[in-house]
């Protein structure tokens, strides 16, 4: 959305922005190439996609939750949020992920306010 | 952590290609960097 989000100087949860990149991105079932993708590459995918991500967020404290748009809209496209049980935690992880890469893409993180992802909706 | 999981490697740290790295990525090849755009 075109909202400014108020963005929070602490918080437990972390906003990892356009992170995640289906591999149908451009096309709904179908590559970059223009081939085929059988949903179970994509779901294949996404899995090792969250598996990558939980195991390096997890050295810096426990997750409560951690939630992957793997939407193909443009609002939130991507974004990683996660949400970590200690605000301490998340500004550990949110500072040892600053300039670094993630399958050659730039990690763009930053504080999320939302703490509550049953109620995350622009308000 | 643990590698003895028949995984492949993790996307972290997995840097750019070298061509959307001219300057750096070229170096380190030892290719000759292509013209870069005056900004």
């Amino acid at each position: 959305c075109s909202r400014l989000h108020n963005r929070p100087t602490i918080s437990p949860t972390l906003l990892l922005s356009n992170m995640y990149q289906r591999p149908d991105m451009i096309t709904p079932g179908v590559d970059a190439q223009g081939q085929p993708i059988e949903a179970r590459k994509i779901q294949e995918h996404f899995e090792d996609f969250f598996e990558d991500i939980y195991e390096e967020l997890r050295k810096f404290g426990e997750i409560e939750s951690l939630n992957v748009c793997d939407n193909l809209a443009d609002h939130m496209i991507g974004n990683v949020y996660v949400q970590f049980k200690e605000e301490d935690q998340a500004a550990a992880a949110l500072n040892a992920l600053q300039g670094r890469f993630y399958s050659g893409r730039p990690i763009i993180a930053d504080f999320s306010p939302v703490t509550d992802f049953r109620e995350a909706t622009c308000r | 952590r643990s590698r003895s999981k028949s995984k492949r490697t993790s996307g972290f740290d997995m840097a750019p290609p070298a061509a959307l790295l001219p300057n750096a990525a070229a170096a380190v090849a030892g290719q000759l960097p292509g013209i870069t755009p005056t900004i």
